[in-house]
């Protein structure tokens, strides 16, 4: 009886710990995986490989503090990158991989239109959260997609600056050569023909080149003989280097300003910087030398230190989006519920880690159509290098409720 | 006016390129009967192997481009050894799929060994002159220029050497040649080097002029039977005269119609010609 009573006793004794243990909640470690849809090959690289890496540098960044402490749980961030070649096909059977053999929740990247048109037109039914970076078509935000967010403004956004811009500085005749049958192109080309138009000036030639032309001499040459006092120039940094190159080729000494963004090593490599001299970006102000705030110039030491090369203007788009990620989910405190975490997006302040500098509307990153927007700015090719100029006054109010008006 | 002078100027430079990419399929063409589709992707080695040579080194273009065209001379011997000397006598239909196959994985090795990134060769070729209006670029005169010294060389060696009667007396009657001891082996060897090596010296060109990417090779290739059957298969004047008029009328097409439509105009060109000389312009009849 005594030696049943002690069993008995300890048994209970275990069984009454092991109850209490069971309830105790244990911090405990998972992965998040981030799936990163990009050009990292073929003509769209020139955006999205800088994108891809700046997703990679900021997991690590994330994970070496410890990762995202959500609630219980830490997430440890892995990230798997695929390339889409900027390809409409490519890019859907990736985010199809991603989503039914890699479970991936969580998509960003993006840098090119067609690609991410493509995807956007079927994630609305899918239980992820889509970001897109670079790509600048307009469509891909004014359709009111509830998980879709785009750290990018649209084309037309700093189309209309643009026009405002140009106008300013005397421009009366321009000729516009550029990548036409691209329609966030010709997006941004109509709201700068509006500002051009009102400002009494016109758009007296419209020549097309393909994404992957090389040799602009034809158009170029046909647009000289019509003696226009400014050329616009709308393309990927590729072709559009080819334009500035072969313009000097050709004699001819008019101001070209251009919609390219792009790198001064990406540039450099087709166009020497003599060629370059005088040339004029307009877009969205990304990443600034001028404007460098604390952010900025730690991402852009750890970026050149880590790839052995500068990021590229527009590659924070991507980089905030992990930030985004990692604020909404630390809000929710849990990863696995993405409409949480899709309503969390909706009502983030811009993070403090984020690079590029958001203009907030009403008080929020993303505005009603999960549309984020950056100041425009004018930038300069001078002495080899890309200068901040000024900013390009834009509203961002009146364009967020224009683009809310599309969805009708 | 100026325009019309301007866009041939810019034309011209294009056209010497396929000029020496038509001359190194017409060699091969005309000499051995071989439609060598593999030119195009041999051109971008050439073009990459200058490029190459130029950044490691640090050696000025022309040399670059020397070395690269002795390099592209060996690859084409090696081509003609283990491509096609094993299918000489067989049925045609053979050293087609050769070339076909030939082709896919030249442009694997180039991928491979070169990387799928954009190349441009810089040189210090930047001048621009002004004559009566229209901007001469230095670089553009430059190719041009180079391309009639190739194209001087090679007419030279075909007319005055005795390795140069042989390839004539080759391409005339083959069998007569043999009989007559001329060492057929051997010419079909230097037939494809000098192939090569007009090939590497136009992918180097393209280079400087424009850029070398995946893709660019098999656009020459098309343009280069595009001039072929324009000039004449087999016919030397005929692939410089097609090569200079297929340059001249893709910019005019551009210029004066719509860039959109590059392509299809310089072979709506080709077809005319063909429908109302279908041996091509300079071929014989």
């Amino acid at each position: 009886m005594k030696t049943m009573s002690k069993k008995f006793a300890f048994t209970a004794v275990i069984g009454i710990l092991s109850a209490s243990l069971g309830g105790l909640s244990w911090a405990t470690e998972k992965e998040l995986v981030l799936g990163v849809n990009d050009a990292l090959t073929g003509p769209g690289a020139v955006y999205g490989l800088p994108q891809s890496n700046a997703v990679k540098m900021a997991a690590d960044e994330i994970n070496a503090k410890g990762g995202i402490k959500a609630g219980a749980d830490i997430y440890k961030l892995k990230v798997i990158s695929n390339d889409d070649k900027a390809n409409p096909t490519e890019a859907t059977n990736s985010v199809r991989k991603l989503i039914d053999r890699d479970n991936v929740k969580y998509l960003l990247g993006f840098c090119c239109s067609g690609s991410t048109s493509a995807v956007a037109s079927f994630i609305e039914k899918e239980n992820v959260v889509m970001l897109v970076g670079n790509a600048a078509e307009r469509a891909i935000t004014a359709k009111g997609i509830p998980n879709l967010f785009r750290t990018r403004p649209p084309a037309d956004f700093t189309g209309a600056a643009a026009g405002t811009f140009v106008a300013k500085r005397g421009a009366k005749n321009i000729a516009v050569i550029g990548s036409l049958d691209v329609s966030f192109y010709t997006q941004y080309l109509d709201a700068f023909e509006r500002e051009i138009n009102k400002a009494g000036g016109k758009i007296v030639a419209k020549e097309t080149f393909g994404l992957k032309d090389r040799d602009m001499t034809p158009q170029l040459t046909k647009v000289r003989a019509l003696n226009p006092d400014a050329l616009l120039i709308l393309g990927y940094v590729e072709p559009a280097a080819f334009v500035y190159r072969q313009a000097t080729e050709l004699g001819m000494k008019l101001p070209r300003y251009g919609f390219t963004s792009g790198s001064e090593e990406q540039f450099l490599r087709v166009a020497t910087s003599e060629q370059m001299e005088g040339v004029w970006d307009l877009r969205p102000t990304e990443l600034t030398v001028e404007a460098l705030d604390a952010n900025a110039k730690t991402y852009v030491a750890n970026y050149t230190a880590k790839f052995g090369t500068a990021p590229s203007p527009s590659s924070p788009y991507a980089y905030d989006q992990v930030y985004v990620l990692k604020n909404a989910i630390e809000s929710v405190g849990s990863a696995d519920d993405t409409k949480k975490v899709i309503a969390a997006i909706r009502k983030l302040i811009v993070p403090k880690e984020a690079v590029m500098k958001y203009l907030p509307t009403a008080g929020a990153m993303f505005d009603v159509n999960g549309q984020a927007y950056t100041s425009n700015g004018a930038f300069q090719w001078q002495k080899g290098k890309w200068v901040y100029v000024s900013d390009l006054p834009s509203d961002t109010k009146t364009y967020s409720d224009y683009l809310r008006s599309l969805r009708n | 006016m100026i325009e019309i002078f301007q866009q041939s100027l810019n034309g011209l430079a294009i056209g010497a390129v396929y000029v020496l990419i038509a001359l190194g399929l017409t060699v091969v063409f005309g000499i051995l009967g071989i439609a060598h589709f593999a030119h195009g992707s041999v051109a971008m080695f050439g073009g990459y192997l200058t490029f190459l040579v130029m950044e490691k080194f640090g050696i000025p273009f022309f040399t670059a481009m020397g070395i690269a065209m002795v390099g592209g001379a060996a690859l084409g011997l090696v081509i003609e050894r283990l491509a096609y000397h094993p299918v000489q006598d067989a049925p045609h239909i053979n050293a087609f799929i050769i070339a076909l196959g030939l082709t896919m994985m030249m442009e694997g090795m180039n991928l491979l060994m070169f990387g799928a990134d954009q190349v441009v060769i810089q040189t210090p070729y930047r001048g621009v002159f002004h004559i009566a209006g229209i901007a001469v670029a230095e670089l553009r005169l430059i190719v041009i220029l180079t391309a009639c010294v190739l194209v001087g060389a090679i007419t030279l060696l075909i007319a005055k050497t005795k390795t140069g009667k042989s390839i004539r007396a080759v391409a005339q009657n083959r069998q007569a040649a043999i009989l007559m001891g001329v060492n057929v082996s051997m010419v079909s060897l230097v037939v494809f080097a000098i192939s090569s090596a007009l090939g590497v010296a136009a992918g180097a060109l393209i280079g400087a002029l424009l850029a070398i990417a995946p893709g660019v090779g098999e656009g020459l290739a098309v343009k280069g039977f595009a001039v072929l059957i324009l000039g004449g298969l087999g016919s030397i004047p005929g692939a410089i005269a097609g090569g200079l008029i297929l340059g001249v009328s893709e910019a005019m097409a551009a210029g004066f119609i719509s860039s959109a439509y590059k392509d299809v105009i310089a072979f709506l060109v080709m077809i005319l010609v063909l429908l109302f000389r279908p041996e091509g312009l300079l071929g014989k009849r």
